[in-house]
């Protein structure tokens, strides 16, 4: 039966995190679960705040990186005497590990703690809660919608929000800023349709001449609710979605959502699958740093290295095409495996194209590392530090440009990262000249990982045999009742989970992708929450600008690799 | 009470459960093919392998009762056991065909269930090595296809003990062994659909449902049947608003695992014919709320010297709102058209079905509902004494008695859900839903109050009649305080005795027996 | 593998010379675009097409039955995975005994369709393929709600081929492998696809 069961007295006190908690709080420190390696540590409301501090400040916790705070709606499990609950996603740089804390939220007053003063991090993300759930944060500095607009009635995450159901937005908000009356002030509107603007997302800023005095961001304008429509798909049909989240790199996220699927599961993609997994995921973080590094370039007026290396983002798209069936959405990965094995010519193919990568990553650091335009542009400019990118929750290439050398294929190895010899590259200062020498620097120890992958990539089965996951061969389908039934089941009742929940992560190009998944052991998710990369990123980049020039702001966004289909979802 | 444990869970059961009742009771389903709950136990599938202590070999769960002290272990802690059924399931699929592509069993086929849960095995058979049956036999409302057959012989024990007509039986024997009825004759009585209901698998397929959509599709709703006074608990499986079929819904105090199929076949007035906007005599569509101001007037200038028809399909809680407009401006009310009351209770076979063919005389007998008298009700009418006459149903003007009545009066109202030329005798028709397109009680012949839950939406303009009664009397002045069909039951159930301690949450999926001693 | 964190190196001494090589890489790609054959990136569209892989999911396919009629069963499995939900389906039946049921209408909404090809996993009768017609152009809604005659009849097919279609990597299980093998000895029978036809 379901291990979601709470953990024992004695086994819970293992756990350091349980144990100076319910040291604090006592009984406010309800339930202990430990399900396929996840720690989650419920707790009551009134404890929420000081227990997310306590997790921050205990020297021997240290969760001092903000991953990820979401709702989540139990309306059809009766057994729980409250409807909703918000989840907390911490993770500790020092002792390497995540955890969750939770608290129940009832129906008829659904409040709790804001932890905006905790962790920077939790101002969107609590925001999100509200808008999506209807949960208000107490002490929340400006809890309004942030993913839908302001015509929007309703709560669209909430399980009883029919689906499908719409509302245009007839007015869009004018003004994001409180402008002071007889300001002489300049408002600027940045996006969402600029071309400075990497997507559909928009900056106000208030200008003095060229210094920006104020500014607030709007993002939502590619929301779809991808989260929604989750909980009416079978984890299976839920991988081409995924493609549609940072498209930059479109593999990494199906196969982010088959590794946390697999996690809820329990089972694993054979050797093969996973390696050829590890070799596509790492040409799309390649395809996602390249792309990133020289639309930044673009917006300082250097055009060149972009048409220089979209030449090698152009060999990639052939790559992805010729195994996966399509350019950009790769619907590829499976749950347990891949949908296919590699082409015949795969190993030369990749080779080809790891020689197109290397000519234009050296042509494009040719073209700016030294070059003192380009340096004097990125140097010192949106200096992040270590504290507050770790507050905020960045990840990936922005974290490890402020010094923090956290990475997931190195802290907690998947996909058989641990075979493979790579270095992460940090910087010192935390500006844009140290997250563009991570992203050139980690082009580079993704070819060597492509390599290594190629060299002895495995032969066998490129998805598992587990007749509860995977699709049968389509030789048996056509040919015994067995394997025809199986195909059957598994296609009209999709791949069926026990209940329990699990955050599924990998190394997204942006960093930490994560996906919470709670599962009540139906044919669909009760919920899948995405935990995404650039949501944190962006979320600081308004405190960022202040007090820069309009130019600066310009040159720094690029460099934050928003992707808004990523960070609108 | 014999206390038996099953996989380590002990439970108290009544003497005489066998191990597969139990072991449900104890939340394990042990696989079968030939239990059924409704029918003798016969034991020759031998899916349902179970271990037992202190017994030599496996026993058949189905076939075994339980005794005290009795400790079994299934399929689920069991190796032995799941080994068998294993196995038992892989010789059950030796000579199946590949058929799932073209069969209407699958989505519920036991096959595909028993071999997602406990097989999951490789197959050790060819396709050129099976043996061929018949194909797609055409016996009346059923369709045989004897290679899907898994030989449990539910449909002969059913024909056997059930409808007593034993018009199937096994011909051949070993692998060859088929089902097949005499000649090949058709299936004649009127409960073969539940034919296709016990039958584990895809040899006996509804004729009616055939190729129509696959049931991963459907959605369940929870209903009743409103065709006859017997009340059989159903399920209407609907999706998109359309309902695809009826099956019947175990309850064993009421229809056991069967319904009738002329209680089949009654989605099919749910999508046809319907009155989807009010209009006037002769077709001329008005605004609802304009047609309801109207009728409110009427009745308002009319008052004591208006009438009320009801009609016994409607359910308590329709039956409960007309009432209460009836006596809000005072008019005549009854419903007993065709005299339903005398039928009720009578059998029409010796099966389900009863004579009176209206799902809720009894409920409005209860109500109180027959009051006026209706031969001197449509006499009045005939006499020009009536200035509007309230149908619930339009359908009540097919009636040859009450068509004649309502040529003598000025205003006759319709509150219809079908179409058809006998509504030109109303001068206004206001679209009301059928019984799946709201909740409701209906009470059987039995006293029986059981719920009913609304499937989908009622087309266009329509709207429960309660609804519909309970609007006219906000305009009237005298709004009754419930907004929901419970709320009507709860208003009602202050007022009739027969209801009194009972609501809609308590009469739960089975329904419960009325208080006795009113009307 | 132990932690092995590298800082990047900052200190890289900026100047002038990257503009001129920037001007210098310019030109040589102008040049070998120009000049030497195949090391242009662009194509002349649409004289010239793309070479794209035989993987690739484009518009779909029904496929025929040696009489023509589709091989389709009209099972739903498709419509069931879709997860965009754009087939549309009813079926009918057919008299052969053998086959049973057929669609007498199949439509899928390319406009709603994300081409993920899970239509192609799904079908258990090879009835359903992708091409790889990719330049789908339609001046209204309606004209790109395609139908089963559509469906069958690409008229593009014969120039772009197909495209995404089950392949099977004889990833039998080793008992299949022995009753295969087991029929082709006793019975001298080498089994295929099955002949529904």
């Amino acid at each position: 039966m379901p291990s979601m069961q709470a953990l024992e007295r004695d086994q819970a006190l293992t756990k350091p995190a349980y144990r100076i908690l319910s040291e604090k709080f006592g009984e406010k420190v309800s339930r202990v679960t430990e399900y396929r390696g996840d720690l989650a540590i419920t707790v009551d409301r009134a404890a929420w705040k000081e227990a997310a501090r306590t997790l921050r400040d205990h020297p021997e916790l240290d969760y001092k990186l903000f991953l990820d705070l979401c709702g989540v709606d139990y309306l059809n499990d009766e057994s729980r005497p409250d409807r909703f609950e918000v989840a907390l996603h911490l993770y500790s740089v020092t002792h390497k590990h995540h955890i969750r804390l939770k608290t129940a939220v009832p129906e008829k007053n659904p409040t709790c703690d804001s932890l905006t003063d905790i962790y920077k991090g939790a101002n969107w993300f609590e925001r999100e809660a509200f808008d999506l759930y209807g949960i208000a944060f107490l002490g929340h500095p400006n809890l309004t919608r942030i993913l839908t607009h302001d015509d929007f009635v309703g709560h669209a995450m909430r399980k009883d929000f029919p689906t499908g159901k719409r509302f245009v937005s007839k007015k869009p908000k004018e003004w994001l800023l409180h402008v002071p009356k007889g300001s002489e002030h300049l408002v600027l509107n940045v996006g969402p349709s600029h071309p400075a603007m990497h997507g559909t997302f928009r900056v106000q800023v208030l200008l003095d001449g060229e210094t920006i005095r104020d500014a607030a961001a709007e993002i939502g304008y590619l929301h779809r609710n991808f989260e929604k429509m989750a909980e009416e798909r079978t984890y299976w049909q839920i991988i081409p979605y995924t493609d549609r989240l940072n498209y930059c790199s479109a593999f990494i996220n199906g196969h982010g959502w088959a590794l946390a699927v697999e996690k809820l599961l329990g089972v694993a993609a054979p050797a093969r699958a996973e390696a050829i997994r590890v070799i596509l995921s790492e040409f799309s973080r390649i395809m996602d740093h390249l792309v990133c590094i020289s639309t930044n370039v673009v917006d300082l007026g250097a055009i060149t290295p972009f048409f220089v290396v979209f030449r090698a983002r152009e060999e990639i798209y052939d790559l992805l095409d010729s195994v996966c069936g399509a350019r950009l959405t790769v619907s590829y990965v499976r749950i347990g495996g891949v949908a296919q094995d590699v082409p015949d010519d795969f190993d030369a193919r990749c080779r080809k194209t790891l020689g197109w990568i290397r000519e234009v990553a050296d042509q494009m650091e040719n073209l700016l590392t030294r070059n003192k335009i380009f340096a004097d542009r990125f140097k010192d400019v949106g200096v992040m530090s270590k504290e507050d990118a770790l507050s905020y929750g960045w990840v990936g290439p922005c974290l490890r440009g402020s010094g923090v050398g956290y990475d997931i294929r190195k802290d907690h190895p998947y996909s058989g990262y641990d075979q493979y010899d790579f270095d992460v590259p940090v910087g010192t200062v935390g500006d844009c000249y140290d997250r563009y020498l991570v992203r050139v620097e980690e082009i580079k120890q993704s070819a060597r990982i492509i390599e290594q992958a190629l060299a002895k990539l495995p032969k066998g089965d490129f998805i598992t045999h587990d007749r509860k996951v995977a699709l049968p061969p389509k030789s048996e389908v056509y040919s015994n009742i067995e394997s025809l039934m199986n195909h059957f089941k598994l296609v009209y009742d999709g791949i069926l989970a026990e209940p329990g929940e699990v955050y599924g992560y990998c190394e997204g190009a942006n960093g930490e992708l994560g996906y919470y998944i709670v599962s009540e052991g139906k044919k669909y998710p009760t919920r899948v929450k995405v935990r995404p990369p650039c949501y944190n990123i962006y979320q600081a980049y308004p405190e960022m600008i202040k007090g820069t020039m309009i130019a600066d702001a310009v040159a720094m966004i690029g460099g934050l690799n928003v992707v808004a289909g990523e960070l609108d979802r | 009470m014999p206390k038996v444990t099953i996989d380590g869970k002990e439970i108290e059961v009544a003497q005489g459960t066998s191990v597969i009742q139990a072991a449900e009771l104890a939340g394990v389903r042990v696989p079968r093919f030939c239990y059924h709950d409704d029918l003798p136990v016969d034991g020759n599938c031998r899916m349902c392998m179970v271990e037992i202590e202190k017994f030599p070999k496996l026993q058949i769960a189905c076939g075994t009762p339980v005794t005290d002290g009795m400790v079994v272990k299934t399929q689920v802690t069991s190796p032995k056991a799941k080994e068998a059924q294993k196995n038992t399931l892989e010789f059950l699929l030796v000579n199946h065909p590949i058929d799932c592509p073209v069969c209407d069993q699958a989505g519920e086929c036991y096959l595909q269930d028993q071999y997602m849960d406990n097989g999951l095995h490789d197959s050790r058979t060819v396709l050129e090595e099976k043996i061929h049956k018949r194909k797609v036999v055409d016996i009346g409302p059923i369709m045989l296809d004897a290679e899907r057959c898994v030989v449990c012989s539910r449909c002969i024990r059913y024909e056997r003990e059930v409808t007593k007509t034993n018009l199937l039986e096994f011909v051949n024997r070993g692998g060859s062994t088929q089902i097949s009825t005499y000649n090949g004759g058709p299936i004649t009585h009127e409960y073969a659909g539940n034919l296709v209901d016990v039958c584990p698998v895809g040899a006996l397929l509804s004729k009616d449902f055939r190729f129509k959509m696959r049931v991963w599709f459907l959605k369940e709703t929870d209903s009743i049947c409103p065709g006859c006074s017997t009340g059989c608990n159903i399920t209407i499986d609907h999706r998109d608003g359309e309902a695809y079929r009826i099956r019947p819904r175990r309850n064993v105090e009421v229809n056991k695992s069967w319904i009738c199929d002329p209680g089949r076949d009654l989605y099919k007035i749910i999508g046809t014919g319907r009155v989807t906007t009010a209009h006037r005599a002769g077709g001329a569509v008005v605004a609802q709320s304009d047609l309801i101001d109207e009728v409110v007037s009427k009745l308002q200038s009319a008052g004591p010297s208006s009438a009320f028809l009801a009609t016994p399909r409607a359910s308590n809680e329709d039956a409960y709102a007309f009432k209460k407009l009836a006596e809000s401006v005072g008019g005549r009310l009854d419903f007993r058209v065709g005299n339903p009351q005398d039928k009720v209770a009578v059998r029409k076979d010796q099966i389900l079905q009863r004579e009176d063919r209206h799902p809720n005389t009894q409920g409005l007998l209860n109500l109180g509902l027959g009051v006026t008298g209706v031969d001197a009700l449509l006499a009045d009418c005939k006499a020009g004494k009536v200035q509007v006459l309230v149908l619930q149903d339009g359908g009540l003007l097919r009636e040859a008695a009450v068509a004649e009545a309502a040529k003598n009066v000025a205003y006759v109202v319709a509150i219809a859900t079908h179409q058809g030329p006998h509504l030109a005798a109303a001068h206004a028709v206001i679209p009301a839903a059928v019984w799946a397109e709201t909740d409701g009680t209906f009470t059987n012949f039995d006293q029986r109050v059981q719920r009913f839950k609304r499937a989908f939406d009622p087309p266009g303009d329509a709207k429960p009649r309660w609804e519909i009664a309970l609007d006219l009397l906000t305009r009237l002045g005298k709004p009754v305080n419930a907004a929901t069909a419970a709320d009507v039951f709860v208003e009602m159930a202050v007022e009739t005795k027969a209801y009194a301690d009972l609501t809609h949450r308590s009469l739960g999926p089975k329904g419960r027996a009325a208080a006795q001693a009113s009307a | 593998m132990a932690t092995s964190v590298i800082t990047v190196n900052r200190d890289t001494r900026p100047g002038y010379y990257p503009i001129f090589y920037g001007m210098w890489l310019t030109l040589r790609n102008m040049l070998e675009t120009l000049f030497v054959k195949g090391r242009s990136a662009t194509i002349e569209y649409p004289e010239k097409k793309r070479n794209i892989s035989t993987r690739y999911r484009g518009v779909h396919l029904l496929t025929a039955r040696e009489d023509g009629t589709p091989k389709c069963v009209a099972c739903y499995m498709c419509a069931t995975v879709c997860p965009a939900e754009c087939i549309y389906i009813e079926a009918g039946e057919r008299p052969e005994k053998k086959i049973e049921k057929y669609p007498t209408r199949f439509e899928i909404d390319l406009l709603r369709c994300v081409y993920c090809g899970f239509c192609v996993d799904a079908c258990p009768e090879e009835a359903i393929l992708m091409s790889r017609e990719n330049d789908l152009v339609g001046t209204s809604r309606a004209e790109l709600v395609i139908d089963r005659e559509n469906l069958m009849h690409r008229g593009k097919l014969a120039e772009v081929g197909t495209g995404y279609r089950p392949v099977d990597h004889d990833v039998r299980r080793p008992v299949r492998v022995a009753a295969l093998e087991r029929l082709k000895s006793e019975h001298g029978i080498v089994p295929g696809m099955p002949n529904r036809s």
